[in-house]
């Protein structure tokens, strides 16, 4: 039977989830994205299901099915604002659950029974509400399909049947209670009504006869409630002094149904802002034109790639305007090796390995046009933090020490992204630990992509592949922010620099003439 | 309730659209005059007046039934100036004693401002009601009759006990009763403000369980208000409608009664200069029949505060009537006299004479001589003629024109021929016309017309004006010289033809008069 629009099975949703982000969000830069994704979101307590990548495909398969279902805007809307309403009324409910047992005369008072009788209400209206919207868009995912059944089975249930109809008889009741009060001074008094003639009503009608114009009626402006609590609490404890029996009724209705909400559906409306958040998110980027997809997800290593994938929180920040790239991965190769000039898009390359991944293990649609990923057990991530030169020993000993962090952590499943490290240490020295953390790294058979500026490692062997970051050709200044496959050339690079600066050595000397 | 007292079936108002050509009229036939007499220095008489004078009526019915209210209030000026009275007291009564405090009063200030208002309403409704109990059997009007019987009817003895009776209960110093029912979650809804039965009320209410505010209670307080307010709201609202309505019958009183106080001043400044009055009799027809006995110019009495000279003429089918004879001689006063008579007649009034029986006329129109164009955009033909296509923009059929002295502002013979043209024109389309005019020319040639008669400015031997308008053929000459002898002294040649003989000159360029 359905449980949960998150996993497929009730024990998938029992696993325990991260409470904290994992390490390689910082490296990634996903906590930006995460926050933009749950601003507003958060009460819900979602950001559980943001740290903890799935370890079984079928949910990630449970899951993406369900996104697709909800391409359908105005579908997802309504989806949406019935389950905002039903998240709202739990909330409300437990308020009012509290007041009940309160010591205040006029929190466990008439009052509140009556809000009670109106979030259950309301809770009515929005669950029957919930089913017209999957009765008019048959879901063809399984999730949304199976919760769809669970609600039809609900709504015909004797105990909600019950519920309603209590619900109906005592507003009834209720609407047909008039009484009146007596302000006079600072008291007021209460008594049923009697048919005490309308003043209103006999002003108008002696005046009628002077009228010379038609009778426009004017709109009244929408007064806010007028009273306050206690007050309007004492009111009714009087009013319900008169009618004790109905409101002795009320009072039954409430302590029998403190409970009447039903768990699965409110489940179903807490969890579905997972994906609506989601998928809220994504919708100026697609409107700018960024494309998304659902990547097929393999255990084996075998014929992986992207194709216009994208780091997402560079995305949100330009609103569109970024640069897509590829990667893939062919035979054996195990490890893209990124060199080129500074600010090339590198690390930015980096990340958008990393979040693609990630994303696309919460089951989630991720950027780009196709792709087909690996089904990996973690990502391990090492950046290279800023230099200080006082440090600069310190700096080299603290990057070996975090490596070896990482290599015993990292299985044949696992992914590896570094980003410049041994920056601090000559470059012969930087050679050989590079050269070491490769091999390391090859053997251990993981995913990686390492960005450095020792290209001397870019050819290292069949597992490793060779990318760089482009320039534009007629102006080496010029980032094109392209990663493309292409042996290293750091050194005509710079050479091209150099010349576009008039600062090769001809053009130099041409201009140092005494 | 209704007043209709000037006309059978709608209101007068002071804002009616005034017809074309309203400041010509008012100018050229000097009507501010007369209407200040009218307004005895009451701006609201007088704008009453206005927009009555300078709207005729174009139907028979309408005139005589206004003319039958007029009789009546001529009859018992006392009772009309009774009304008139009672409603502008009342409204400067409530000038001097009420203002609003601020521009937006709250609603409990809003409702007892109202309370108040009606209260003081109430009293000036009765003294109305009191009129109309003095006067019931006097007035025979159709207008006058229904205005008495309406008050006496609508505002009966059980009427005012009621009013008297509700206003008591509004006035409450004590407490409010406030009906509701409850709403999605038993909070109170749909306030009323309620009746206080009593005597019955207050057993009940006595040992009625009771929520009482402690001291400091703020919030309490603020709830206590919000709730008075949102049940006093719409009686607020009903309390203002109210008072705007009866503020509005009581306009529409002073408005009505307004314009017969302003013939009752009218009447009785010229009666007190021993200046007659009476009430025309108009006809509808083909036959454009006028008589005219003691005519004369209103505004005239009115300014020399002294009896003056009237006209008196019978004619039979005439559309244009010439008008020529002595400078001074009194050709514009007559001309103005019969533009008053008309228009006068024609909303329901009397007028300037003794007797006075004329067509009635679809539209009424003054072609005055005027001072030369101080902006020097026209010269003065083209300004005349400009004038006189604008009017005949407006002429619809069985119209009246005034001509003084039109066209002259060129020589005899072009003014002539222009005149004879516009004449001929107005002439064969049944337009009447009155021409004063020194266009010897023109006059002539109009002789052997259909339906054209020849008034003239009496002139004795001696050279004196009697100012009195006959019958008499054009002369061609205007008797400058007697003017001229009075104004320089001495004499000068007695006829132009010996001028002509001593000096030669050909007829073309002969002097324009």
């Amino acid at each position: 039977m359905f449980y949960s629009i998150l996993f497929p099975s009730h024990d998938l949703h029992e696993q325990p989830r991260r409470q904290e982000a994992p390490e390689c969000f910082r490296d990634l830069n996903i906590l930006p994205i995460i926050d933009s994704v749950l601003k507003g979101y958060s009460a819900y307590g979602l950001e559980s299901l943001f740290y903890t990548s799935l370890d079984d495909s079928e949910t990630i398969r449970y899951r993406q099915k369900i996104l697709r279902d909800l391409e359908n805007l105005s579908f997802r809307d309504a989806l949406a604002q019935r389950c905002q309403t039903l998240f709202w009324l739990e909330r409300t409910m437990n308020d009012l659950k509290k007041m009940l047992s309160s010591r205040l005369w006029y929190e466990n008072s008439h009052l509140n029974h009556g809000r009670i009788l109106e979030t259950a209400d309301r809770y009515c209206e929005e669950v029957s509400g919930l089913s017209s919207e999957l009765d008019r868009f048959p879901p063809d995912s399984e999730g949304l399909s199976e919760f769809a059944i669970y609600l039809s089975s609900y709504l015909i249930s004797e105990g909600y049947r019950k519920l309603e109809k209590q619900i109906s008889h005592l507003k009834e009741g209720l609407s047909k209670i008039r009484y009146c009060m007596y302000i006079k001074d600072s008291s007021i008094r209460v008594r049923p009504f009697e048919g005490e003639k309308n003043l209103s009503a006999r002003i108008v009608s002696d005046f009628e006869k002077f009228r010379h114009e038609p009778k426009t009626v004017e709109a009244r402006k929408m007064m806010g409630e007028p009273y306050s609590n206690h007050v309007e609490a004492a009111v009714l404890n009087m009013v319900a002094g008169y009618n004790k029996e109905m409101f002795s009724e009320l009072g039954c209705f409430c302590s029998a149904n403190r409970d009447f909400m039903d768990e699965t559906i409110l489940r179903f409306a807490r969890e579905m802002p997972f994906f609506l958040a989601w998928l809220s998110y994504l919708r100026p980027l697609k409107a700018s034109g960024l494309h998304f997809h659902f990547p097929a997800i393999q255990t084996s290593p075998q014929h992986l790639y992207c194709r216009d994938g994208f780091d997402l929180a560079l995305a949100t920040q330009t609103e569109g305007k970024v640069v897509t790239n590829d990667f893939s991965f062919d035979h054996s190769e195990r490890i893209l090796v990124v060199t080129g000039p500074n600010q090339g898009g590198k690390t930015t390359y980096a990340r958008m390995f990393g979040q693609i991944h990630w994303f696309a293990s919460l089951g989630l649609s991720v950027p780009g046009s196709d792709s087909s990923l690996l089904f990996f057990d973690r990502i391990l991530t090492h950046f290279g933090r800023e230099e200080k030169m006082e440090t600069l020993n310190g700096k080299l000993r603290d990057d070996l020490v975090r490596f070896r962090d990482l290599l015993e952590k990292a299985t044949p499943r696992s992914i590896v992204i570094v980003n410049e490290i041994f920056a601090s240490a000559t470059l012969s020295d930087a050679l050989v630990l590079g050269r070491h953390m490769l091999e390391r790294l090859v053997n251990l058979g993981v995913l990686g992509v390492i960005v450095t500026f020792l290209d001397e490692l870019s050819n290292f062997n069949q597992n490793t592949v060779s990318l760089v970051a482009l320039v534009a050709s007629d102006d080496p200044s010029q980032r094109t922010f392209r990663i493309i496959r292409k042996p290293a050339d750091g050194l005509a690079q710079a050479m091209d620099l150099a010349k576009k600066h008039g600062l090769t050595r001809e053009q130099l000397q041409m201009r140092i003439r005494q | 309730m209704n007043v209709f007292l000037m006309n059978r079936e709608c209101e007068a108002s002071p804002n009616a659209d005034p017809i074309f050509g309203k400041n010509d009229l008012l100018n050229d036939l000097e009507l501010d005059r007369i209407l200040d007499s009218m307004a005895g220095g009451d701006s609201a008489v007088r704008d009453i007046c206005s927009a009555a004078l300078l709207h005729p009526l174009l139907s028979l019915e309408e005139i005589r039934y206004r003319q039958s209210s007029l009789r009546d209030a001529l009859s018992f000026p006392q009772a009309v100036r009774s009304f008139y009275r009672a409603v502008v007291n009342a409204f400067e009564m409530k000038r001097n004693s009420w203002y609003w405090i601020s521009a937006f009063p709250s609603v409990s200030t809003r409702y007892q401002e109202a309370v108040r208002l009606l209260d003081f309403y109430a009293d000036v409704l009765r003294k109305l009601r009191g009129l109309a109990d003095f006067y019931w059997d006097k007035f025979v009007s159709e207008g006058f009759g229904n205005l008495i019987s309406m008050l006496r009817k609508e505002l009966n003895d059980d009427y005012f006990r009621e009013i008297r009776d509700l206003l008591f209960v509004l006035t409450h110093d004590s407490g409010i009763l406030i009906s509701a029912s409850l709403g999605s979650h038993a909070q109170g809804v749909d306030y009323v403000l309620r009746q206080k039965e009593s005597p019955r009320f207050w057993g009940g209410w006595l040992f009625a369980p009771v929520f009482t505010l402690a001291p400091r209670d703020d919030a309490g307080a603020t709830d206590f208000s919000n709730r008075k307010d949102l049940a006093l709201t719409d009686a607020a609202d009903a309390l203002t409608q109210a008072v705007e309505h009866i503020e509005g019958f009581l306009k529409k009183l002073r408005d009505e009664t307004a314009f017969f106080v302003g013939c009752l001043n009218l009447r009785d400044a010229l009666h007190s200069v021993g200046m007659a009055t009476c009430f025309p009799s108009l006809h509808r027809g083909m036959e454009a029949d006028r008589n005219w006995e003691g005519l004369y110019d209103v505004s005239l009495a009115l300014l020399v505060d002294l009896p003056i000279i009237g006209n008196t003429h019978r004619s039979e089918g005439n559309l244009l009537h010439i008008v020529t004879g002595a400078n001074q001689g009194g050709k514009t006063t007559f001309l103005r006299s019969v533009g008053q008579a008309q228009l006068m007649s024609q909303c329901g009034m009397f007028c300037g004479a003794l007797a006075f029986y004329a067509p009635l006329r679809n539209g009424i129109f003054t072609h005055f001589k005027r001072e030369e164009d101080h902006t020097m955009t026209k010269g003065k033909l083209d300004e005349e003629l400009f004038r006189m296509s604008s009017i005949a923009d407006h002429l619809v059929p069985e119209s009246l024109i005034l001509f003084n002295e039109s066209f002259s502002s060129t020589n005899e013979r072009e003014g002539s021929e222009i005149a004879r043209q516009v004449t001929r024109a107005l002439l064969e389309k049944g337009i009447e016309a009155f021409h004063v005019t020194h266009l010897f020319d023109f006059a002539e040639s109009m002789r052997n017309f259909p339906k054209v008669e020849f008034l003239k400015a009496e002139r004795f031997e001696d050279g004196t004006r009697s100012f009195r308008i006959l019958p008499g053929k054009p002369e061609s000459t205007a008797f400058g010289h007697d003017l001229y002898k009075e104004v320089f002294g001495g004499q000068v040649p007695d006829s132009e033809d010996e001028t002509r003989k001593s000096n030669p000159v050909p007829p073309s360029s002969q002097a324009p008069k």
